[in-house]
């Protein structure tokens, strides 16, 4: 994997809606020798190459998107950490979250699950 | 590049009947063309971001580990403590795989969530890691999976900015308290490990007094620490397999 690669292959996007970010701390800007922005560069050249650079609130919007919802068909059942522990068949279950689960919530067991205490 | 990857990935032949149930290979999302179609070994194929998705700087994996306290430690029940969940490229992947997995704070027992560039074991042999080194930070209960969280959410997007440095994130649940560390490829880069200590404390939002101590990884060898027994169970597991053709 190479940042070069991967970023000849991304398509061009919309330049992201600008926002505002209060810094408390000195510390909370990156290296100076880097082209970041503390508020979310998403695509950043740096020194070493292009590589690509997300903030925590950028990631954290994405987590909303519709095809976070179904679990990777793939997933392995592992009772207590991907399927829950209880006596109910595994993949019965998370199907039953899944059809249960409000648009705007991922699926999942847990509610506290998702819990932001930030 | 590629062979290099395709050739760590062939070291992975050991843990054959792990990737028959638990294969990294997605539905949804695109797969490259076959790179390695002539080695029969392999069936793996690239995981890349889906359309309009978000790709990472580079594909991680998460693994998942377990110490069954009582059990003999012959290779086959270590085997069964160690499992791959999946691998992904794009942001909208991670949380695909994270939304459907529980946080480390649920975790029952002596259970380990790691996440590491594919291609890269989260085993202290692998050569992304034998020069290396990892920071650590020990956590009373119920901080393990915020802390979890924003460390690899640093991780995924590039916010440590050390180039090729970081490996991969563990958060290991225990008795009494949690630990949470991130390795790096080179112990003895000084530059890096300030950087990446620096990057820590930005992103966790640790209390001032937390400890963070890093070790090599050779130390851990001499040393085994509480974190021994994560390290005979990866030694146990991939050590025999490593000649295996």
């Amino acid at each position: 994997m190479s940042g070069g690669g991967s970023c000849s292959q991304t398509p061009s996007r919309a330049i992201p809606a600008t926002h505002r970010v209060v810094l408390s701390d000195s510390v909370q800007l990156p290296p100076g020798d880097y082209s970041t922005t503390p508020g979310g560069t998403l695509f950043s050249t740096t020194p070493g190459g292009t590589r690509i650079i997300y903030d925590r609130k950028f990631l954290m919007e994405c987590r909303n998107s519709p095809v976070t919802k179904t679990p990777p068909k793939d997933l392995p059942a592992i009772p207590g950490v991907t399927s829950p522990i209880s006596d109910e068949p595994p993949t019965e279950a998370r199907q039953n979250h899944r059809q249960n689960s409000p648009e705007d919530k991922p699926a999942g067991g847990d509610e506290s699950q998702f819990e932001m205490d930030i | 590049m590629n062979n290099k990857f395709d050739a760590l990935k062939d070291d992975d032949s050991g843990d054959h009947d792990q990737n028959e149930e638990n294969s990294t290979q997605k539905d949804g999302e695109k797969e490259k063309t076959e790179r390695d179609k002539g080695q029969s070994s392999s069936k793996r194929k690239a995981v890349v971001p889906g359309p309009a998705e978000h790709p990472l700087q580079y594909n991680y994996t998460f693994w998942y580990s377990r110490r069954t306290p009582g059990r003999p430690t012959s290779s086959q029940s270590y085997e069964q403590n160690i499992k791959q969940i999946g691998t992904f490229a794009s942001v909208e992947q991670f949380w695909r795989f994270y939304s459907h997995m529980v946080r480390p704070g649920d975790l029952t027992g002596h259970s380990d969530f790691h996440l590491f560039k594919e291609g890269i074991k989260p085993m202290w042999e692998d050569d992304a890691n034998k020069n290396g080194g990892k920071w650590i930070i020990r956590l009373r209960k119920g901080l393990a999976s915020r802390c979890w969280e924003n460390l690899i959410l640093a991780m995924l997007g590039e916010q440590f900015m050390v180039g090729e440095e970081i490996c991969g994130a563990v958060v290991s649940v225990r008795f009494q308290e949690d630990i949470i560390s991130i390795w790096n490829k080179t112990a003895s880069d000084q530059a890096t490990t300030a950087r990446i200590r620096d990057t820590l404390r930005r992103v966790l939002n640790l209390p001032p007094n937390t400890i963070m101590e890093y070790k090599t990884h050779t130390d851990s060898i001499k040393m085994p620490g509480r974190l021994g027994p994560q390290r005979l169970l990866f030694q146990n597991l991939w050590k025999p397999r490593l000649n295996v053709p």
